[in-house]
C-alpha cells in the first residue's frame, strides 16, 4: 500500500520574464498519508510555487508531483478529487456567510444537497463558527474569517489539505483555535501540507518539516532531527554590558543590548550564564529554538 | 449522462449573485437605473421612448457581460476564490459560464421589466420576443468573451486599469447607434454597426420590431456577425487563457 500523499522527485519551475526567476530547483519531497508536513523559508523561497504545483494551479519547469498516487500534470482531475487549498493572503468575500463558504465550495465537489449541509455543519461546529454561520464575513474577526475559510477546506472532506500560511495575522488565541483544528484532523487520517512563517507553528504542529532556501530543500525531518543539524545545541540570552565576556569562539547575534550566544552544550551555556551574572548582567540559558536553527541555515550570515 | 459542469456552472452563478443580491437587493434597482439614464433623456428631449426601451435592455446585458467578466479576475485578486475553484474538480467553461451568468441574475429583473414594457407600449410584437431574446443572449455572450479577452490579455494590469477599461468599453458598446438611437444617425459610417455585438443585437430587436427595416441578406449577415463575434472572442480567449499557469 502507498503510505505517500505527496511525492515531489527534481521539481523545479522557473517564472520566464526579462529576468527569468527559478522559483524551486529540483525539490524532492515526500509526504506520507496521515502526516501534517510544515515547509518553512524566507519570502520567495518557493513555498507557494510548490502548494500551487501540488494543487495543479502551475506547471513545473522539470520533475514531476504525485498527490495520493496521480501525477499533477497528467492526471489533475483526480488530484482535484483529493485536495483542497487555503490560499496565501486569502480574504472573505464580505458579503459570504461562515455557512455560504462552506455550502458553495462543498456542492462544487460533486456533494448532494444533504451532503453538503452535514459536511457544512460539522465543519462549522469544528471551528467554533457554527452560531456565527449566517453572519456575513464583513462582521466577523480577521481569527473568525480565517476560521471560515479553515471550515471551507474541511467541509470538502478532502484528503490533503494544502494551506499557505493560514494563520499569518491572528492573534495568539485565534491561532491555537485554528491549531487544535488542524491537529485534530490530523488524528483522523487528514494529510496537511503547512506552510507557516511562525516557527512556534511549526514546532507545535508539524510530525515532519523541510526547510526551503531559494528554490531548494536545505533540511528535511523531525524537529528533533531539524534541530540536530545546528552544531550549537544550547544558547545563552545575555542582557548588558557585554565587554569582558569571551563571546568571540561563539556564534551569536546582537539585539541592542542584547545578545544571543550559542554555544555546542549545556555545560558551555551555564558556565556563561555563571559568568554574566557575576559581571552584574542579566543571562538565561535554553535549548535552541527552531527559530535558531532556521536563521542558520537560511539567515544569509544574520548571525555573527 | 454527466451533469456536473451544468451543476457546477449554476452553482458558480448562484455563488456569483445570490449572496450580493440578499445582503443588497438596491443592485438590482441600480442596474436597471443605470441602464435606463438615457429613457429620461430621451423622455425629456424627445425621441422614441420603444427605441430607448430596446437599448436599455441591449445595454444592461451587454454592460453586465462585460464587466462581470473583467470584475472577476480584479475581484480575485483579493477573495481568491478562483483559486480555489482551480484546485477543485470543476471544468474551466464551467466556471466561465457561472461568472458570465451569476450577474445576469442580478439583471434579470430588469430586464424582465423592460422586455415587458416594450411588448406592452407595442413597440415589441408578442411573436417576436423569442427573436429578441435570441439576440440578447448572443449579446450577452459576445459582451462576457470580449471581457474575457480583456481579462486574458491583461491579467496583470492594475485593478483600476481593467476597472476603467470595462467601464470605457461598456459605455463605448451601448451608446453606438441603434442601440439607444436609428443607424441613420451613423450616416455614411453605419458600418459601425455590424462591428459592435451592441449595435447588432438591437439592429436585429429593431427588425423584429417592426421599426427599422432590413433586407433579409442584411438580417442573415448580422445574425452571423452576431454568432462570429462570440466565436471569435471565445478563440481569442483560449489562446492565452489557461486554467493552470505556466
Amino acid at each position: 500500500m502507498n503510505m505517500e500523499a505527496v511525492k515531489a522527485e527534481g521539481l523545479s519551475k522557473t517564472y520566464r520574464g526579462k529576468e527569468p526567476v527559478e522559483a524551486l530547483k529540483g525539490v524532492a519531497l515526500s509526504i506520507n498519508k496521515g502526516e501534517l508536513f510544515t515547509l518553512l523559508g524566507l519570502n520567495g523561497a518557493g513555498k507557494t510555487t510548490f502548494l500551487k504545483i501540488l494543487s495543479t494551479q502551475l506547471s513545473p519547469t522539470k520533475g514531476n508531483a504525485r498527490v495520493m498516487g496521480y501525477d499533477v500534470m497528467a492526471q489533475a482531475g483526480e488530484v482535484k478529487k483529493h485536495i483542497a487549498i487555503v490560499p496565501q493572503d486569502v480574504q472573505t468575500y464580505s458579503n459570504f456567510t461562515p455557512w455560504e463558504y462552506c455550502y458553495y465550495f462543498s456542492l462544487l465537489r460533486g456533494m448532494s444537497k444533504r451532503e453538503t449541509e452535514d459536511a457544512s455543519e460539522k465543519a462549522l461546529k469544528a471551528v467554533e463558527l457554527w452560531d456565527l454561520r449566517n453572519r456575513t464575513c464583513v462582521g466577523l474577526s480577521g481569527g473568525e474569517k480565517k476560521r471560515a475559510i479553515i471550515a471551507t477546506v474541511l467541509a470538502s472532506h478532502a484528503d490533503v489539505l494544502l494551506l499557505d500560511e493560514p494563520t499569518s495575522g491572528l492573534d495568539a488565541v485565534a491561532r491555537r483555535k485554528v491549531w487544535a483544528v488542524l491537529r485534530d484532523l490530523v488524528e483522523q487520517g487528514t494529510t496537511i501540507l503547512l506552510t507557516t512563517h511562525i516557527m512556534e507553528e511549526a514546532e507545535m504542529l508539524s510530525d515532519r518539516l523541510a526547510i526551503i532556501d531559494r528554490g531548494n530543500v536545505v533540511a528535511e525531518g523531525t524537529l528533533e532531527e531539524i534541530k540536530s543539524l545546528a552544531k550549537e545545541k544550547f544558547r545563552v540570552i545575555v542582557e548588558g554590558n557585554l565587554h569582558g565576556l569571551d563571546l568571540e569562539t561563539n556564534s551569536h547575534t546582537k539585539l541592542g543590548n542584547k545578545q544571543i550566544v550559542y554555544v555546542a552544550d549545556e555545560d558551555r551555556a551555564l558556565e556563561l550564564v555563571g559568568t554574566a551574572l557575576k559581571k552584574g548582567l542579566r543571562a538565561e540559558a535554553a535549548r535552541i529554538t527552531l527559530e535558531d536553527v532556521f536563521v542558520k541555515l537560511v539567515g544569509r550570515g544574520e548571525e555573527a | 449522462m454527466n451533469l456536473k459542469p451544468v451543476k457546477d456552472a449554476l452553482v458558480i452563478a448562484e455563488l456569483k449573485s445570490i449572496p450580493d443580491l440578499k445582503r443588497n437587493p438596491s443592485m438590482v434597482l441600480l442596474v436597471g437605473v443605470i441602464s435606463s439614464f438615457p429613457l429620461f433623456y430621451i423622455l425629456v428631449f424627445g425621441g422614441n421612448l420603444g427605441y430607448g426601451l430596446v437599448g436599455a435592455m441591449v445595454a444592461t446585458i451587454s454592460f453586465i457581460g462585460l464587466v462581470a467578466s473583467i470584475q472577476d479576475i480584479s475581484f480575485d485578486r483579493y477573495v481568491k476564490i478562483r483559486e480555489m475553484i482551480v484546485a477543485m474538480p470543476v471544468h474551466p467553461v464551467s466556471y466561465a459560464i457561472g461568472v458570465a451568468l451569476g450577474p445576469l441574475l442580478i439583471s434579470a429583473p430588469g430586464l424582465i421589466f423592460f422586455m415587458g414594457l416594450t411588448v406592452l407600449l407595442g413597440a415589441l410584437p408578442i411573436l417576436s420576443v423569442g427573436w429578441a431574446v435570441a439576440s440578447l443572449i448572443l449579446c450577452w455572450a459576445a459582451g462576457s468573451s470580449i471581457g474575457f479577452i480583456i481579462s486574458t490579455y491583461l491579467r496583470n494590469a492594475s485593478v483600476y486599469t481593467l476597472g476603467n477599461m470595462s467601464n470605457i468599453l461598456g459605455l463605448g458598446l451601448v451608446f453606438m447607434p441603434p442601440v439607444y438611437y436609428p443607424e441613420e444617425l451613423l450616416g455614411g459610417m453605419r458600418w459601425l454597426s455590424l462591428i459592435f455585438p451592441t449595435s447588432n443585437a438591437a439592429g436585429l430587436i429593431r427588425y423584429y420590431a417592426g421599426t427599422m427595416s432590413l433586407t433579409l441578406d442584411a438580417v442573415v449577415v448580422r445574425w452571423l456577425i452576431l454568432v462570429a463575434t462570440v466565436v471569435a472572442s471565445i478563440v481569442i480567449v483560449s489562446f492565452k487563457a489557461r486554467w493552470r499557469e505556466t
